[in-house]
């Protein structure tokens, strides 16, 4: 029987597939937010109290009141584009990011290259 | 946050960015800093080949990492304790440079077209070598264009240099991914050119570069026969400190040394 982390695991693993952010969105985010992104891609995770001191420690005119950060925060985990653990002052944030989607070119392409690079020529079309 | 991201990127390829790379890594880690290379050119990668590294002798790669069969300590190849061959590479032993190689194995660079990246568990190989490492500063040595990876690398790095010829592509390529890195909040971003003939005038390019783009032109490198000669065989400013090219590289290094 799964154990809790587990669940936990799966979990963000799920969500994670869902979606994520991709550096082009970062870049289009407010400064601010971008500014939160980046520690966070940095530290990997941040706490919601270190969350609140990197805003706090930015300047007047970028600097977003608590209340506009929660519901920042709360739309930008909506999106997946963080991953939220927790909740409140004790929740923890990751970034979530979007995963470079593999090639669209037929799965026989590969194969066939596969093939090649094992010095077997590919099997003939029928 | 601890060491510093250093990004080397340039718009088109065959600016020299894994040889410039190669070089400044070992450059600063000459100085006497603990400095780590990571090949983020997974579709094409070779900046292996600059430090002595052949496929035999390769062990875990990042793609070894990315599928979860290595960890990023398992990848990471201390340059400074194996015995390699060139005069000016050799001059590393005992320094405290590591570099994680991308697979050359045509099979797996296949898988990873094939089967897309994960960039949360790159991004966090990233943050990992840095402090399993505790490295001062690691270079990532990314794919030319304006890819998803380049872009994660240049929206983590605290310095971004941007490689380009006096080209007018290579101005044009540069003027979008220096838009991007501005986007991106990039704190210390820099010029280098690279490959200049020398009947240019030098300081004329990087008074022109420099108006253009209203970002610090490092270096102005000559094209250089010598290097092309030098064949990616060794490291070329190790090896030949005083030639013009190698002077010109080493006029980076403050620039990464004393960004914020």
């Amino acid at each position: 029987m799964p154990g809790l982390f587990d669940r936990l695991d799966k979990e963000i693993k799920d969500s994670q597939k869902d979606g994520g952010i991709s550096p082009l969105d970062i870049a289009k985010l407010p400064p601010s937010l971008r500014k939160i992104m980046r520690v966070m891609l940095r530290e990997l995770q941040l706490t919601y109290p270190r969350i609140c001191e990197v805003m706090d420690a930015m300047p007047e005119q970028d600097r977003l009141t608590h209340a506009e950060l929660d519901e920042a925060l709360a739309a930008l985990s909506e999106q997946f584009w963080l991953i939220r653990i927790g909740e409140k002052e004790k929740a923890i944030y990751k970034v979530n990011l979007r995963r470079r989607a593999g090639s669209t070119l037929m799965a026989g392409i590969w194969s066939s290259l596969d093939e090649k690079l094992k010095g077997n020529p590919p099997s003939k079309p029928k | 946050m601890a060491g510093k991201i250093v990004s080397i990127h340039s718009f088109r390829g065959g600016t020299g960015k894994s040889n410039t790379t190669a070089n400044l890594a070992s450059q600063v880690a000459m100085t006497g800093k603990r400095v780590g290379v990571v090949d983020t050119d997974i579709q094409s990668p070779g900046i292996h080949v600059l430090f002595g590294l052949d496929e035999h002798k390769m062990g875990k790669t990042l793609n070894d990492y990315l599928h979860g069969k290595a960890s990023i300590r398992e990848v990471g190849y201390s340059v400074g304790d194996n015995k390699v061959e060139g005069e000016g590479r050799s001059q590393l032993a005992g320094k405290n440079l590591f570099l994680f190689p991308s697979s050359i194995k045509g099979k797996e660079i296949s898988q990873i077209l094939h089967e897309g990246v994960d960039f949360n568990k790159l991004n966090e190989g990233l943050q990992t070598a840095i402090t399993e490492f505790n490295l001062d500063y690691l270079f990532i040595d990314t794919h030319p264009g304006l890819n998803e990876e380049t872009l994660l690398s240049i929206a983590t790095s605290d310095i971004l240099i941007i490689i380009l010829r006096p080209d007018n592509q290579d101005l044009q390529g540069t003027a979008v991914t220096v838009d991007v890195a501005r986007s991106l909040d990039v704190p210390n971003l820099f010029l280098m050119v690279n490959k200049a003939l020398p009947k240019y005038d030098f300081a004329e390019i990087k008074k022109d570069i420099e108006e253009q783009f209203q970002a610090i032109v490092t270096s102005v490198l000559p094209l250089s026969f010598d290097m092309a000669e030098n064949a990616s065989r060794d490291l070329f400013s190790l090896r030949y400190p005083d030639h013009e090219w190698s002077k010109a590289l080493k006029n980076i290094v403050p620039h990464i040394l004393n960004a914020k």
